[in-house]
């Protein structure tokens, strides 16, 4: 099987279920305990914790706070920064965000917030003037994620975070799920005040996330009860889970495969772009703007779902950039605010590419593509 | 529930493609669904289909539905045709069961043919010489006939006249024809107040 959709999720690394497998097995114990296997266990935690803030570069490990998941990161994150300013009712966002941040806005919308959802241009990319128009003073909060899950491109947090700190006293949240693990991170020289992530997209297991806290920050917890994470986040620390995002962070840290995976891509998409006609990218082609192992191409007049079956059906895992809810099946909405031609959009693919795809994949995936885009096209209307 | 149907014709798709001429073309899409598709039929002398194809964009399902569709149609007659494309149970069992969220998708395949079956009765009737106008091509009721049975059994809707002779079971072209008919006589049934055209609108 030839897997290109690791921006949906990764398979866990060897590295990281061999640190894991011993918390799993022998090693156990409640970290809240006093005794030996206790403090093994919180021992255990701290180290990965480490690891956490090396891979993000925060300025202390006390920033990091271990979750469930990402989306649990993102609205404890937005959730909390709300309840720290409750005289604020506007939150700026965009209208490309992942799931998590975008259902919870407008769950926040009908709460009586007040939201300015960013627009991006053709390319993906965001506008700061935008940004700059929108920050008022009872902006509570900016809720914009570092790179998207769709199209790859990354939009500037540094510069946003200079803007919103500039010219408002809003907290600056960014949902990094998708960046994490794929490009540098250096959160200690941004304003970013919160930045979630989730283990499940570097090759630890799903389960695990973590919510990076500006030191000084203090939110009202999600989830109350026990004083886990020194009383952020009730609940027993999944060990296991803890120790196995810590090894992807330091997996992903030291490793050198993020070149090659760039290189992958760029030949995966160079290809199809010159050998298949009809077809574009979705989001910019600017050096440095988009995450190095995406490719969201569109096989304009053909059917993106009918793609996904046939490369399915050869082995090859993608994604489709319009999901078929029940009755409906409408582009995503990043694609929308994009702007992509309606044809265009129900025939993309999404490809993301990870550490363990090899060239002899991708040169697989570039001898079959041609084919089942000559068969659909033939069969297309348009 | 037996997906194999929509599988095989999925991947190996029958009829892609356009019908000989001369044809008649349906044409349907869903801006919902995100789907467009388009059917030919080649028509003979006897209302037969000799030839039908399709071409489209849409998901899976909507594939394998005009698929399908193609064979069942093929040496049927146009009414026979349309009474297929009528019948949503006929299609999907015939698929091998279909989740129910997915039933719009063949909803749009059978819509596809109707249209076609539409397009050939259209070219018919305004085709057809005989000493009696033609208005449901499908099962062959001619002008004179529609108008004595609206008259004789005091019929007021096309419902009715369908039941009476025939005339409007099929691919539904002929519909608005029957309607204007009742509307113009003014028909009265026994008991029942005069109806005319003005007093509908
Ligand atoms: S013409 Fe088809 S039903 Fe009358």
């Amino acid at each position: 099987m030839i897997y290109l959709d690791n921006n949906a999720t990764t398979r866990v690394a060897p590295e990281v279920f061999n640190a894991m497998q011993p918390y799993l097995t022998e090693i156990f114990g409640n970290p809240s305990s006093t005794h030996t296997l206790g403090r093994q266990m919180k021992q255990a935690i701290d180290v990965a914790r480490e690891q956490v803030a090396a891979l993000i570069g925060a300025a202390d490990t006390s920033e990091i706070v271990f979750t469930s998941c990402g989306s649990e990161s993102d609205n404890w994150a937005i959730r909390g920064a709300l309840s720290a300013k409750p005289d604020k009712k506007h939150i700026v966002t965009t209208q490309v965000e992942h799931e998590a941040v975008r259902n919870l806005c407008d769950l926040l919308e009908s709460e009586g917030y007040e939201i300015t959802r960013l627009g991006v241009s053709e390319n993906g990319e965001l506008d700061l003037n935008s940004l700059r128009d929108a920050l008022r003073h009872d902006t509570a909060l900016v809720s914009i994620m570092l790179a998207n899950n769709e199209t790859g491109v990354l939009f500037p947090m540094e510069e946003i975070g200079r803007i919103v700190s500039e010219k408002s006293d809003a907290f600056f949240h960014v949902d990094g799920v998708q960046a994490v693990g794929k490009i540098p991170i250096d959160l200690k020289s941004t304003e970013v005040d919160m930045f979630a992530l989730s283990g499940h997209k570097l090759h630890a297991p799903q389960g695990i996330g973590a919510l990076y806290l500006r030191q000084g920050i203090g939110l009202q917890p999600l989830i109350v009860g026990g004083g886990q994470e020194s009383g952020r986040r009730a609940g027993t620390s999944a060990v296991p889970n803890i120790v196995g995002l810590g090894a992807a962070c330091k997996l992903a840290n030291e490793s050198d495969v993020h070149e090659r995976i760039a290189s992958l891509r760029d030949k995966l998409e160079r290809q199809i772009l010159t050998t298949i006609s009809n077809t574009l990218v979705n989001g910019t082609s600017a050096a440095g703007k988009r995450l190095p192992n995406t490719s969201n191409i569109s096989f304009q007049y053909v059917d993106g779902q009918n793609i996904l079956l046939h490369l399915d059906a050869a082995g090859i895992c993608v994604s489709t950039g319009s999901a078929c809810h029940s009755t409906t099946r409408e582009a995503s909405p990043t694609l929308k605010a994009m702007n992509v031609p309606y044809t265009a959009a129900q025939g993309s693919i999404r490809f993301s590419l990870g550490r363990y795809n090899t060239e002899a994949e991708i040169d697989r995936t570039l001898s079959v593509l041609p084919g089942i885009i000559k068969k659909l096209a033939e069969m297309s209307p348009y | 529930m037996n997906q194999e149907s929509i599988s095989q014709h999925f991947f190996a798709p029958r009829n892609v493609g356009d019908a000989h001429e001369p044809s008649f073309i349906g044409r349907a899409a869903s801006l919902r669904c995100g789907a467009s598709s388009r059917m030919s039929l080649q028509i003979g002398e006897a209302n037969n289909i000799i030839e039908a194809k399709f071409k489209a964009a849409g998901c899976n399902v909507l594939v394998a539905s005009l698929s399908k569709l193609t064979e069942l149609v093929q040496d049927k007659t146009t009414a026979e045709a349309a009474t297929i494309g009528q019948d949503e149970d006929l299609l999907l069992n015939a698929l091998g069961g279909l989740e129910p969220d997915r039933f719009s998708c063949t909803t749009l395949a059978r819509e596809t043919l109707l249209r076609a079956v539409r397009a050939y009765s259209d070219a018919a009737r305004s085709e057809w010489i005989g000493d009696q106008a033609l208005i449901c091509t499908c099962f062959c009721v001619s002008e004179r006939t529609i108008e004595e049975t609206i008259h004789d059994c005091g019929l007021m809707t096309v419902t009715e006249v369908t039941r009476a002779c025939y005339a409007g079971g099929g691919c539904g072209s002929c519909h608005q024809l029957i309607q204007e008919m009742i509307d113009s006589f003014g028909v009265r049934r026994p008991g029942a107040a005069l109806v005319s055209p003005s007093e509908d609108v």
